[in-house]
């Protein structure tokens, strides 16, 4: 057999350092991965990240927080021994919205990535989010339907819960993002504590919650196109997430008139 | 993906050079070129990974069993020039220990 050690190049010399050698300074980038059941799809997922992350030449730190999972997740992630990748292990599910509050309250870095499990989204297209913020964004937002977005192997249903979601969100909300679902974010860390720490809902629509926020407060929002692939084994339930979805809304729009928004609903801390 | 398959009409060797993307969806694709390799008595199989970028849990599984299906044969299954992201999965998972790599 060949040891793969012996396999050097930049970006795995990069990836080799950034495994063993704690970061010193503050991260450039976190990069938060909610995760709940993930045992098939986390750890080829966190190579992917961790070799593109490393390789560019800035310190960074991976946070996954675990959302209450019952098959091997924690364990798999515990057992890689990466020490600038924090594990945030939930007792109890409480949904992708909390996960990544979670994640996010515990990120240190000046931009902080949420990342899907699935790498549907794929790392590499950090960079094109990374220059919307250069350019004074205070969130970036991936979107499957921006115009330059490759999309690949959508199911039908996805499709019509998209479009769907997409003209009640833009027509009835007035939030101007096309695709305010994608799981591929990116944030300043001010914008990220302001957001995240009046976040309340939990549940998949906690997007559309933190971008109506982001526009309630003066942030400003840009979407870049992506490139996702639909991964197989999504956890998604289209019909059931769209009632959710639905009744979320008015859930945002009630808990806005009573001014729940105004303070922090959360604080900085892993344990949220 | 795509796959480009090369064989070399005087040995039992294929090479199979894969181009993007090796996830689930894909997957069948691989076992019909490995099977059919196989079945031509090609049981030396190489996999190119040069040019793939991301391996998943399935791609990974197809490769493992391509490699205990050509090793039954008195053959194997070896991955050729991963790179960097297949490198640290295969590590990741501990793979590399599993596989002849070159």
């Amino acid at each position: 057999m060949t040891e793969l050690s012996t396999l050097n190049s930049s970006k795995l010399d990069a990836y080799r350092a950034w495994s063993t050698t704690p970061i010193e300074s503050r991260p450039r980038y976190s990069v938060v991965i909610p995760a709940y059941n993930e045992e098939w799809r986390i750890v080829p997922t966190i190579g992917a990240i961790a070799t593109h992350m490393s390789s560019l030449g800035e310190p960074w730190e991976l946070i996954v927080a675990d959302d209450g999972s019952t098959d091997t997740t924690v364990e798999l992630v515990d057992d890689l021994d990466l020490v600038n990748l924090t594990l945030l292990v939930a007792e109890k599910n409480g949904g992708k919205g909390s996960a990544v509050r979670r994640g996010m309250l515990a990120a240190s870095g000046e931009l902080i990535l949420f990342a899907d499990a699935d790498q549907s989204t794929p790392i590499e297209q950090i960079e094109s989010l990374v220059d919307q913020i250069n350019a004074g964004h205070d969130v970036v937002v991936g979107s499957r339907a921006a115009a330059g977005a490759e999309v690949a192997n959508k199911s039908l249903s996805r499709k019509i819960f998209s479009s769907g979601l997409g003209f009640i969100v833009r027509g009835l909300f007035r939030i101007p993002v096309a695709d305010t679902q994608c799981g591929f974010k990116l944030f300043t860390a001010d914008a990220a504590d302001l957001l995240f720490r009046r976040q309340l809902v939990d549940e998949f629509s906690f997007d559309l919650e933190i971008l109506y926020l982001a526009g309630k407060f003066g942030l400003s929002t840009a979407e870049v196109p992506v490139t996702w692939i639909d991964a197989p084994g999504s956890k998604v339930d289209a019909a059931k997430v769209a009632v959710e979805f639905i009744r979320d809304l008015a859930v945002i729009r009630w808990n806005d008139l009573r001014g729940r928004y105004e303070s922090d609903n959360h604080q900085a801390s892993a344990a949220g | 993906m795509d796959i480009i398959t090369q064989e070399n009409p005087t040995e039992t060797t294929i090479s199979l050079e894969l181009r993007g993307r090796f996830d689930a969806h894909e997957a069948d694709m691989f076992r019909a070129a490995v099977d059919q390799a196989i079945d031509n008595n090609n049981v030396q199989i190489r996999v190119d990974l040069a040019n793939v970028e991301f391996v998943d849990s399935t791609a990974l599984a197809e490769l493992v069993r391509g490699m205990k299906r050509c090793r039954e044969q008195r053959g194997d299954l070896v991955l050729v020039h991963p790179s960097d992201p297949v490198r640290v999965i295969l590590e990741l998972t501990k793979l590399d220990a599993a596989f002849d790599i070159v």
